[in-house]
């Protein structure tokens, strides 16, 4: 469709203006149904509140509207892939490449980090019991900038500008010479945005990790999750940072004609080593987080303790730490030499023995245990073979020469499926049905549970396992096309099918959610899974600040054993006091400010930068010196004296 | 799913006619090597898993006999632990060796003799051109002679590109402002699908060419043309 506004040609292809007519229908209908429902008291509620459990929760909810569209996106890619020379509706060409540079980003950036950062703040607060994180507005505005940052990402589509670099954004194809349009634009400030947000996550998970545990719950006492969770935040601490960098640089380049990436001065080579000293790490925050998840899930199911706890930590940090060393292995086609690729090749190779401890500590854990096979341990369970099978490709990938082989084909497609969506998205899921009674005080119906879990699984196999043949037999990633001389059709077909089994298992997670909130049964207890660590000491769904009553810690899985020796954890006298609550409005404030500076940078209108920019600025003016806790501090003064 | 896996393991062991395991180089042929090796490490490792996924699960899933069992306390077992810490290095050298060998190998680009043909390529959105010394040029197929060492030089007027004929051999990235080299020497004439395989733009799908290998007197003549 085309048409002139203000007197310039405006041309929307078809795919965007379905999207805005869905809109348009949807969004007055939603709203009527919050006004109806009177959800608005509780939307706000949320919205202003500062309390972990609320922030944890607007994290997941809005990861997975982040997920089924990045979904709708994948699917939009399978079709077109469904069989050779295939025309499906818009997405051949520049459309094509949009639809697969949205899919990665926002599954990586917008789907994946917030699940599992949500997670985090539902979880570690209550594991270590700590009363909330240690900064809860700082984990407010993380949040926000965050949703800010997915907002401005996901908007992109709707103006028929979505970025179009991969989600790599190679330089120089990033580069405005390549890619003029606004497009890419979207790319820098939804990561530039968000990737703050993480940040500051990060910050508050290692101060509350490190400063807010219960008395006695020592370092090496606490459960495996909060573990990870403390080393992925200092794994985000070292590599978002590199990102903001590479990002502003990549800016530079492109509004302002700086030569970082291009020409006389600058290398194109820069950007992928940039991107990848973040990449490969980011690939550990992902994953790390989802072992955590595993351990304790697969600890309470069998009835068992962690097997090795030790090397299940020295494990996480090994993980984590060679996971910096490691970047070039997504380069040995660049023309780095032999000596830094059989170099970063060997240091591959090493990650693998702490990820095989790992594997087989799991395992042993599930020996001479009692399984129980409910929701979250099938997710668990699905993990281990999945990653396994993603481990291994992931080895062979290591392999410099053979690499040249694989590189940018089908086959690492699928490998870094199986290893994201077998650490990660299975992680997400079994923690989702693992917590979901924390969070809202219900359990997830179990059979619409399992209904999901095998769907899901067995979409995940079809889509996925024939790409590695896909690969080896000659097809690039990131094309839209293929001819029948090629001879991949059958992969692909298969891939396509299996692509909508897992679209078909989501709609069991919408109808279980429903139906679980349909019925007004009374709340679960505290405990519905008779758990190990300390969060199903307290109610569900949590009230604010549960450890008023502080346990004292005097091994592992303390709870368990109060359990089994019939008494309740002693309490602290004298408790640390709480990090404090407020309601804040703040974070929205700043969250438009930086749309507009976002916006203002994106299309060039140097008015808006100055507006959104002095905004931005007023607001940390204000904050320097304004401190709602004052107030709280001085009752606090009073009550001592 | 078991049936479709143990039909892709079968189609991959038998190299059949995917054609990164249908190596008409040396290059390749080495590669392929490695990759059956890592396959085969890595076959044995997923079946030891395998084996105690389903092993452990069978045996100690939940029953009616056991609900309301309490499994003994156990810290962890430090043979078995060292077991599964020093097996995997042993693995892993095994095929870090060959790795580092065969990565040398490929990466040796520097020709050996005067006979060497060399040939520049350059890549462009959306096409390549494959220059020869006596200054003939195509777009479409790279013709080489078969037996005879070729090294190429490869330089890109404006993205990062990256060429691949899976057939003879991984793939080069083609860089802007810097020349990469590859060298192949291909031993069975036929022709081969090349590709771009670094995402370069709108039409980088379309960015293919053939590779013919022919024999020298054939490969003579077309050059004379």
């Amino acid at each position: 469709m085309q048409f002139y506004l203000f007197g310039e040609l405006i041309v929307l292809p078809t795919d965007v203006i379905a999207a805005w007519v869905s809109v348009i229908i949807g969004a007055p209908l939603a709203l009527y149904w919050f006004t109806k429902k009177r959800y608005w008291p509780v939307v706000w509620d949320f919205a202003t509140s500062t309390n972990h459990r609320k922030i944890g929760m607007l994290y997941i909810i809005f990861a997975l509207l982040f997920f089924f569209r990045a979904g709708i996106d994948a699917l939009f890619i399978r079709l077109q892939l469904v069989t050779a020379e295939n025309e499906f509706w818009v997405f051949q060409g520049d459309k094509y490449n949009e639809v697969f540079t949205t899919h990665g980003t926002m599954m990586i950036f917008f789907v994946a980090m917030p699940l599992l950062i949500g997670l985090m703040n539902v979880a570690v607060p209550l594991q270590i019991g700590a009363n909330d994180l240690a900064f809860p507005f700082l984990n407010a505005i993380g949040f926000y900038l965050f949703l800010t940052g997915g907002m401005i990402f996901f908007a992109a589509f709707f103006f028929n500008a979505a970025p179009n670099a991969g989600w790599t954004a190679y330089a120089p194809l990033s580069t405005y010479e390549f890619t003029s349009g606004p497009n890419n634009n979207y790319y820098i400030f939804g990561l530039q945005v968000s990737g703050l947000g993480t940040i500051f996550a990060a910050i508050n998970m290692i101060v509350t990790i490190l400063r807010l545990r219960a008395p006695g719950l020592k370092l090496t006492r606490m459960p495996l999750f909060p573990w990870a969770s403390l080393i992925t935040s200092f794994l985000i601490l070292v590599a978002f940072p590199v990102l903001a960098i590479a990002l502003l640089l990549l800016q530079f380049d492109r509004f302002y004609g700086a030569t970082f990436f291009l020409g006389e001065m600058g290398h194109p080579v820069y950007w992928q080593h940039l991107f990848w000293i973040f990449g490969h790490p980011e690939v550990y925050i992902l994953a790390l987080p989802a072992f955590g998840i595993f351990s304790d899930i697969i600890s309470s199911f069998s009835r068992k303790n962690v097997f090795g706890y030790t090397s299940m930590v020295i494990a996480l940090a090994l993980i984590g730490l060679l996971g910096f060393m490691v970047w070039a292995h997504h380069m040995f086609t660049v023309g780095l030499g032999p000596f830094a690729n059989t170099f970063f090749a060997i240091t591959t190779m090493m990650i693998a023995v702490p990820t095989g401890i790992k594997v087989f500590n799991w395992l042993f854990t599930m020996r001479r245990g009692v399984i129980r096979l409910q929701t979250p341990m099938l997710f668990a369970l699905g993990f281990i073979p999945t990653f396994v099978m993603g481990g291994v490709t992931g080895v062979m990938l290591a392999s410099a020469a053979a690499d040249m082989q694989y590189h940018d084909t089908y086959f690492v497609v699928a490998h870094f499926h199986y290893v994201i969506i077998g650490s990660t998205v299975l992680g997400a899921f079994a923690g989702l049905y693992y917590w979901y009674p924390k969070m809202t005080g219900k359990v997830l119906d179990d059979k619409l549970g399992k209904w999901h879990f095998w769907l899901f699984l067995i979409g995940f196999h079809l889509t996925f396992f024939p790409q590695h043949l896909a690969g080896l037999n000659g097809m690039p990633r990131r094309v839209y096309d293929y001819t029948w001389e090629d001879g991949v059709f059958v992969y692909n077909f298969i891939s396509t099918i299996g692509a909508f089994l897992m679209g078909a298992s989501m709609l069991f997670v919408l109808w279980n959610i429903y139906k679980t909130h349909r019925t007004k049964e009374e709340n679960v207890g505290p405990d519905p899974w008779d758990g190990r660590t300390l969060e199903w000491s307290v109610p569900s769904p949590v009230p604010e600040h549960p450890f008023e009553k502080m346990p004292v810690i005097d091994r592992r899985d303390a709870l368990w054993w109060a359990k089994q020796e019939e008494r309740s954890l002693p309490i602290e006298d004298h408790p640390r006091t709480s990090p404090i609550a407020v309601r804040t409005v703040q974070p929205l404030v700043l969250s438009a400010a930086l749309t507009i500076l976002s916006f203002g940078f994106i299309y060039g209108w140097v008015w808006m930068q100055i507006l959104g920019g002095a905004a931005s600025l007023g607001f940390f003016l204000l904050r320097a010196f304004n401190d709602e806790r004052t107030e709280a501090y001085r009752k606090e003064e009073q009550d001592d004296e | 799913m078991k049936k479709l896996a143990m039909m892709a393991v079968l189609l991959i062991l038998s190299g059949c006619n995917l054609r990164v395991l249908d190596p008409k180089s040396q290059t390749a042929s080495d590669q392929a090597f490695l990759i059956y090796l890592s396959f085969g490490i890595m076959m044995f490792v997923v079946l030891v898993v395998t084996i105690l996924f389903i092993g452990f699960i069978w045996k100690y899933r939940e029953t009616e006999k056991n609900r309301y069992d309490i499994p003994k306390h156990e810290e962890g077992n430090r043979t078995l632990e060292i077991i599964w810490t020093v097996l995997p290095i042993i693995l892993l050298i095994g095929l870090a060796i060959p790795t580092v060998m065969i990565t040398y190998d490929v990466s040796d680009i520097g020709a050996t003799s005067d006979d060497t043909l060399h040939v520049n390529v350059v890549a462009e959105q959306y096409q390549w051109t494959f220059g020869y010394e006596n200054g003939k040029e195509t777009h479409k197929n790279l013709v080489l002679p078969v037996d005879q060492e070729v090294v190429l030089h490869l330089t890109s007027k404006d993205v990062i590109h990256s060429f691949w004929v899976p057939k003879l051999g991984g793939k080069i990235d083609v860089l802007p402002g810097e020349e990469n080299q590859m060298k192949i020497t291909p031993n069975e004439e036929g022709t081969y699908q090349g590709k771009c395989a670094e995402y370069c733009g709108t039409l980088h799908t379309d960015m293919r060419f053939e590779t013919e290998v022919v024999d020298q007197e054939e490969f003579q003549q077309w050059l004379e043309e």
